[in-house]
């Protein structure tokens, strides 16, 4: 699954270190999900979306392809 | 389970090594019992060593709470746990038929087993978290 976590996350100004520590999880996690390698559980994803002020479809691109 | 119960856990450990190894000194067990408890004494001191390190030092506790916590730690531990089993019963499955060219039978018997028995702890385990889920 594709994400916007990377670009938002730049927008916000936000170290990886940082972002990881906000939401529980190591720092590979974070670049894990920016990479694309690893795909969150529901509720990793709520509290991304949630932190960035957005909707999880907002931030995670479904595809059906995947 | 709480910091303070571990640590017990690894005093016990220690104690037991330092008793086994005792042992062996004097020759009441055996050198397997002495070499297991210097192999418990190792892992009781760098248990207490990290435990003692995890009370004190409030950037390594959130580091470690990280760690453990961390659901791609989870999920990569899932994945190498059942990597592993499925390795473990190729591997032993293509032993059974080895050995019993090379006319071990012995071996061929051990490793079918081994097969067997991962094959029905898998079942078991499929069923109660079918249950679960």
């Amino acid at each position: 699954m594709k994400n916007r976590i990377e670009e938002i996350r730049k927008e916000k100004g936000i170290k990886q270190e940082d972002f990881a520590k906000l939401m529980g999880v190591s720092r590979q996690t974070i670049s894990s999900l920016e990479t694309g390698k690893y795909n969150p559980s529901i509720f990793l994803a709520y509290k991304i979306a949630k932190y960035f002020e957005m909707t999880i479809e907002e931030v995670f691109i479904f595809d059906e392809e995947i | 389970m709480k910091i303070e119960k571990r640590i017990y856990i690894s005093v016990f450990w220690l104690i037991t090594g330092i008793v086994l190894l005792g042992c062996g000194i004097f020759d009441i067990v055996d050198s397997f019992w002495s070499g297991m408890g210097g192999a418990l004494i190792g892992v009781g001191a760098i248990r207490i060593v990290q435990f003692v390190k995890y009370r004190k030092n409030p950037e390594y506790r959130e580091k470690v709470e990280i760690e453990a916590n961390d659901e791609r730690n989870k999920f990569i531990a899932m994945r190498a746990w059942a990597w592993s089993g499925y390795c473990f019963v190729m591997i032993n499955s293509v032993g059974t038929i080895a050995f019993k060219i090379m006319g071990n039978d012995l071996l061929s018997q051990y490793c079918a087993y081994s097969v067997c028995l991962v094959l029905v702890l898998y079942w078991l385990a499929y069923l109660l978290l079918r249950r679960k889920y």
